[in-house]
């Protein structure tokens, strides 16, 4: 049982980064990104390919799935600039798609839908699966601690501020002279790259990687985990990826104990608790469990003379 | 806007680790008599939903008769079960329940070829015995230290045998593939390569399709100028239904063949009898004249078992019978006694009772059950399998050999 906890905590983690990624791009720059699972598994395949085929070192590898991710996440971010809402939405659920499908017929490269199996892990093999999943869940824990303080300083920092500028009104921090289109690429870079990097993790962590593996359901979890913890919120972000994942795990046992379900029937309470779960945390608290706090400052009482000037202002 | 105050109060935060206490507390099962613990893991949603519920039925179906016999070893057996959602991703975690949390011995029935692969090296770290119906080549080609058997023939096989037909028996010259990409797609058509030369006939091109697009009119328009008198629908249900559709639209009179989990009753009941008139099937076969298979039917109530729940049926024999047969229920005594009990000199038995009967008295057996056969080369393959081709013939099949 323990293992299995530790297992999951460590899923919740992964996906707990996948949020704080996510969180960079849709919760402080408000561009809707459907496509998150798409570059994990640019991420993945990074990895894979350069520790697996070219025996580069796991923590090269990591770095590397950052640095490429990051580079398509800019590519992106430029193709798609001057598209905001659903439009956005909708091409890069496209960018993920098309990530997927190329993973599944470029089999020179990425073995097709058979996946690639004996990816490495660090010490794996040479410890015990218990040893190897707690080490694991460590460099997990690691990795949520680093990214989550960089995205923290990320929010308070002026470049944050901007960030929700553009989320609010892009034209309003155009007109202050922001350049727009290289602030989105910036904030679509780190994003990113924090969600290739969770996928080179991902794909140390569980050996295998096939595009079966990089559907859009992944993106669902996610956006759901930033949802129900509060979007725009780095806390949240994280809490949210453990919600989700207890609620699909406690599920398991909870309809197992249902008497009278047919195998088949218990799967679909399953999905429906965890919908369920999801949608009374959101009718309960909209903003999510953790919402955004943006500390406001008084506006400072107007001098005298100021009092005078607005009032000649108004028409 | 004021400031909003931090949502979660302590005692709040104390309620939320007492609620997550309980729910973890829970499920820990009871444990009276000390059951042997099996775990299946099957499609129950998602791509393999079609099948995933009865597979699972023919597992529990199996357990539920050694019980009521009396279990094996003197324990009774208790069955967990859980859904791949036919996703890898899904299942890892599913799997990772089964063995770490239920303390399974052994894992029965997973389904997508990447889903066995997702899940495969979790079972044989941590010793626990798993069963697949899983097609592909490479799955038995992983590392897998024997902690894996399939049920299912490998494409390999399966071409052999398609090639044989198409060619000797049909009579074909010019086979064309449409087909999905999917794990076997190349294997498939390297063999076919292979394999149609030495009947008389010849593969004239390939064209692999993704499966989630709308229409297929482009790629029957390609498949047709090659001029083709076969037409191989190498894909899954949804997508062969609509490549079905514009064959017709585009006035294509050749023959087309497809493996029967893709051309099934659910594609028959949504195309009109029109268009899927004279279309041929193959399959591996069930072993459809044995009374384990007939016993299946019966069970299920269907008149045709499917060969994923014929073979996850046997699934659950075999692990049972190895585990009376090892004295011992551990997925290292299962991987030891599982060719043992399922091939050999040993007395001929076709359903588990028989088989633990014949084990109580000491003797060996050799199960054989409603999937066929069941014997593994070292690497898991199955050795041989019949096949079954049959014709769709006014919205219903007809079986034309069986072999």
């Amino acid at each position: 049982m323990e293992n299995y906890l530790i297992a999951m905590v460590t899923f919740a983690g992964i996906y707990g980064i996948m949020a704080l990624g996510l969180n960079v791009i849709w919760g402080m720059a408000g561009m809707v990104n459907l496509g998150l699972v798409g570059f994990f598994a640019f991420g993945a395949y990074t990895t894979t390919l350069l520790t697996k085929d070219f025996g580069v070192p796991i923590g090269l590898g990591i770095a590397a799935a950052f640095v490429t991710t990051a580079i398509a996440g800019v590519v992106v971010a430029l193709v798609t600039g001057r598209m905001r809402g659903d439009y956005l939405a909708i091409v890069t659920l496209g960018f993920s798609e098309t990530v997927r499908i190329t993973a599944s017929n470029e089999i020179w490269l990425t073995n097709g839908t058979d996946g690639i199996s004996g990816i490495p892990g660090p010490w794996r093999g040479e410890v015990s699966p218990e040893t190897f999943n707690l080490i694991y869940l460590g460099i997990v824990a690691g990795f949520v601690l680093v990214v989550f303080l960089i995205m923290q300083r990320v929010r308070y920092a002026p470049l944050g501020r901007v960030l929700r500028g553009i989320r609010d009104d892009d034209q309003v921090v155009a007109v202050a002279g922001k350049n727009v289109i290289a602030i989105k690429a910036k904030a679509f870079a780190l994003g990113a790259g924090v969600l290739g990097m969770a996928g080179a993790i991902y794909a140390h962590y569980t050996s295998y990687i096939a595009p079966d593996g990089f559907v859009p359901l992944i993106t669902i979890y996610i956006v759901l985990s930033l949802t129900a913890g509060g979007t725009g919120s780095n806390l949240g972000a994280i809490v949210g990826a453990f919600l989700v994942v207890f609620f699909m795990e406690s599920t398991r046992f909870l309809t197992a104990v249902v008497p009278g379900l047919e195998a088949v029937q218990q799967a679909a309470l399953r999905e429906f608790l965890i919908g369920a779960s999801l949608i009374v945390i959101l009718h309960l608290r909209p903003t999510g469990l953790f919402p955004e706090r943006i500390t406001r400052h008084e506006a400072p009482e107007p001098p005298a003379s100021g009092a005078a000037l607005k009032e000649r202002s108004q028409p | 806007m004021s400031k909003t105050k931090f949502p979660l109060s302590r005692r709040g935060a104390i309620k939320l680790a007492g609620a997550v206490a309980v729910a973890s507390a829970l499920p820990r099962p009871l444990r009276a008599a000390e059951p042997i613990r099996l775990g299946a893991l099957n499609p129950l949603t998602g791509a393999g939903g079609s099948y995933g519920p009865s597979m699972r039925k023919a597992i529990e179906r199996t357990i539920a008769n050694v019980n009521a016999a009396g279990g094996v070893l003197g324990r009774q057996i208790e069955l967990f079960g859980e859904d791949t959602q036919t996703n890898p991703d899904s299942a890892v975690r599913a799997v990772r329940k089964l063995i770490d949390a239920d303390k399974v011995v052994a894992v029965m029935g997973t389904w997508a070829s990447s889903v066995t692969t997702a899940v495969a090296p979790l079972c044989w770290e941590s010793k626990t015995f798993l069963t697949c119906v899983s097609g592909s080549d490479t799955i038995t080609l992983l590392p897998h230290q024997g902690y894996l058997v399939r049920t299912q023939p490998n494409s390999t096989l399966q071409m052999t045998e398609l090639g044989e037909y198409v060619g000797s028996d049909l009579g074909k010259k010019r086979m064309f593939i449409l087909g999905a990409q999917t794990p076997f797609a190349k294997t498939n058509e390297e063999r076919l390569t292979e394999v149609l030369p030495q009947h008389g006939s010849e593969l004239i091109g390939a064209l692999v399709y993704d499966k989630d697009k709308t229409s297929f009119r482009s790629e029957v328009d390609i498949a047709m100028r090659a001029k083709p008198d076969i037409i191989f629908l190498n894909g899954y249900t949804p997508d062969v239904t609509v490549v079905m559709k514009d064959l017709f639209k585009a006035g294509y009179e050749g023959t087309r063949i497809g493996p029967a989990y893709s051309v099934n009753n659910k594609l028959l009941k949504s195309l009109p009898n029109d268009v899927t008139q004279d279309c041929y099937t193959y399959a591996p076969s069930p072993a459809v004249d044995s009374n384990a298979y007939k016993r299946l039917a019966e069970f299920l109530n269907v008149d045709d078992v499917d060969p994923y729940s014929s073979q996850t049926n046997d699934h659950a024999a075999l692990v049972i019978l190895s585990i009376a047969r090892a004295g011992e229920a551990s997925g290292t005594a299962i991987r030891e006694n599982v060719r043992r009990i399922s091939q050999g000199d040993g007395i001929e038995v076709d359903n588990v009772l028989d088989g633990l009967k014949h084990l109580a008295a000491g003797k060996e057996i050799n199960y054989t059950g409603a999937s066929g056969p069941c014997d593994f080369t070292d690497i898991g393959d199955i050795e041989d399998t019949q096949f079954r081709y049959e014709i769709v013939d006014g919205g219903k099949f007809k079986t034309l050999k069986i072999g």
